[in-house]
């Protein structure tokens, strides 16, 4: 049944290679001489980006995968089932909070959360994790802590990255079974290996059948790190950020110039910090806020990633939600705060 | 009949994953890492790298096993090309496009970060340093964090970057420009310091150069800025760590 889609795919890809092939060769006998070293230059710029967004982010990627192949191997459905709390603001209120036992950012949370639902974890428990985990980890409260000092940009970080996803967590509540939300039916996503163990497995086989798992979470979520670093590369090495900045005054627009930076950039949010710092001469404090509760929760990787794992009308709550609420928040402190 | 068996995919699975590893593990040796991120981020990277080398040994340890079991059991394996493609583009990228540090190219599209307050950890610098060992960063921080600059003007500097013919500037006129790296290459951005010299256009754009002179309080785009009365310009080679790191 899955076969032709799958035979589909392939041959999609093969053409795709040739189209892109031919496309290039005409563009190159075509254009003008005088645009390759320009073209040239943008390309190793774009190459540059694209590798260090890429090398940066790989150990964090590692890390969310290990994390989702031993909680798959160790973390029992029954034990969660029975501890987890089933009222949606306590639930929501513990899965804000779980960033704090896996020190992830968002590349990856969104294996480790589809994970934790496959096994049961109530769904405002899941979600809040999702948008929560990210800002509210050690690593991002030490990395905002060292660009912003323990300040007063590090505790609206935190709270209204809190707020913001116990309440889509909220929101999510009204659905009662996360297989609702989820894009594929759940057993078809189950893992290759998932039935060669047996019952009575040792502790190193266990550790193995992790590690295989991650690894084949590595290459599911791999492919939108790679397309999200591309994308993010791309602008960087084609679009002036001059050009972004000038436009970045008055109290609305600079709110929603940082609200597209933050998606377009997808920096990874144990760095974005240091970045913010860049914007804090040109931008509001509101701004600069806005930025750095909405990236983590939404940028270009996180959102394809959204898409592989969840349905488009959860994804598009997941976007929407917090992106208003960003914006909401930016906008008050930069008329009453400022 | 299958267009993947599960077989060349572990196969394929494998071999990406010990090419990362090969691919990764080469920058770090050949020590092109560090035009890539901040090598304060190194042991992240190890991490990875061992990470990866591991999983690659359990995949292949998977190879034989997983054949057996899998007749018997009707299940639908989530097994994915374009996945293993795409996770080949990292590869590609870094090996058809010639390793390259940032230059003026993309200090033209991200501009001058003249106003620089990028630098909050290093507020604390030593600038008592004597004037000639310090580099454009910690000019430039001087420049954005002191009120009374009257001890530093007329210090000499001496600084090495490239060259980078900024459009607002007069043709008697360049940067002298380094990129600041707080963690890769995302979030990098050009700092530099003008330099006053005759044969300013003769300078090949990108171009190391080592800057020597009187240092002045001057601005660009209404920014405070040093500038330095170069008596000295000489080209050089680019350095083994072409960024800088707050």
């Amino acid at each position: 049944m899955e076969m032709p889609t799958r035979r589909y795919g392939l041959s999609r890809i093969l053409i795709g290679i040739i189209l892109f092939g031919v496309i290039a060769l005409i563009l190159y006998t075509s254009l003008p001489s005088l645009i390759w070293p320009w073209l040239g230059g943008r390309l190793s710029v774009f190459a540059t980006v694209f590798l260090g967004i890429f090398i940066e982010a790989l150990p964090f990627l590692l890390m969310g995968t290990l994390s989702s192949g031993l909680v798959e191997v160790f973390l029992s459905d029954e034990w969660l089932a029975r501890s987890a709390p089933r009222r949606a603001l306590p639930a929501a209120l513990v899965g804000a909070s779980l960033g704090l036992i896996f020190p992830i950012c968002e590349c990856g949370t969104v294996p480790l959360a589809r994970r934790l639902f496959r096994k049961g974890l109530p769904l405002p428990a899941g979600i809040a994790f999702l948008l929560a985990a990210p800002v509210l980890n050690p690593i991002v409260i030490l990395s905002t802590a060292t660009a912003f000092g323990w300040g007063r940009m590090l505790l609206w970080r935190i709270g209204l990255s809190l707020l913001m996803a116990v309440s889509v967590g909220l929101a999510f509540s009204i659905e009662k079974d996360s297989v609702n939300i989820m894009r594929m039916p759940l057993f078809k996503t189950e893992p290759v290996v998932s039935h060669v163990h047996s019952a009575n497995e040792t502790f190193i086989q266990k550790i193995q059948r992790a590690l295989l798992i991650s690894a084949d979470e590595f290459f599911e979520m791999g492919r939108y790190l790679v397309l999200g670093a591309s994308l993010a590369a791309l602008l960087q090495a084609f679009i002036s950020q001059t050009s972004l900045l000038t436009v970045g005054s008055g109290p609305i627009l600079s709110v929603l110039v940082m609200l597209a930076l933050a998606v377009l950039l997808s920096i990874c949010s144990t760095v974005d910090a240091f970045i913010a710092l860049g914007f804090m001469g040109t931008f509001s404090f509101g701004s600069v806020l806005s930025f750095l509760v909405f990236g983590p929760m939404v940028d270009i990787k996180s959102v394809l990633m959204f898409l592989q794992v969840f349905r488009r009308k959860t994804v598009f709550y997941l976007v929407l939600l917090p992106l208003l609420m960003s914006l909401l928040a930016g906008l008050i402190f930069n008329y009453f705060y400022a | 009949m299958k267009m993947m068996s599960l077989r060349l995919y572990r196969l394929l699975q494998a071999f990406i994953l010990l090419a990362l590893v090969v691919f990764i593990g080469f920058k770090l040796i050949s020590g092109t890492l560090s035009l890539y991120i901040n090598m304060q981020y190194m042991p992240l990277t190890v991490f990875g790298i061992v990470v990866l080398a591991i999983m690659t040994l359990v995949v292949l340890r998977y190879l034989g096993l997983e054949d057996h079991e899998h007749h018997d059991s009707g299940h639908q394996h989530d097994i994915s090309p374009s996945a293993l493609m795409i996770l080949m583009v990292p590869l590609l990228i870094g090996i058809l496009i010639p390793v390259h540090p940032l230059d003026a190219t993309a200090a033209s599209t991200r501009g001058m970060n003249v106003s620089a307050p990028l630098v909050g950890s290093s507020q604390t610098r030593e600038f008592q340093s004597a004037a000639d060992t310090r580099n454009i960063l910690d000019w430039i921080v001087i420049f954005n964090s002191t009120n009374d600059l009257s001890p530093y003007v007329g210090q000499t500097a001496r600084v090495t970057g490239f060259v980078y013919h900024d459009p607002r500037l007069p043709a008697n006129q360049f940067i002298v420009s380094r990129f600041v790296i707080t963690c890769c290459t995302a979030d990098a951005s050009a700092i530099g310091m003008i330099v006053t010299w005759n044969q300013s256009a003769d300078l090949k754009e990108s171009s190391w150069v080592e800057v020597k002179g009187p240092v002045q309080d001057s601005t660009l785009g209404g920014q405070p800025i040093p500038l330095i009365e170069a008596n000295y310009v000489q080209s050089t080679s680019q350095p083994d760590q072409p960024y800088l790191y707050p």
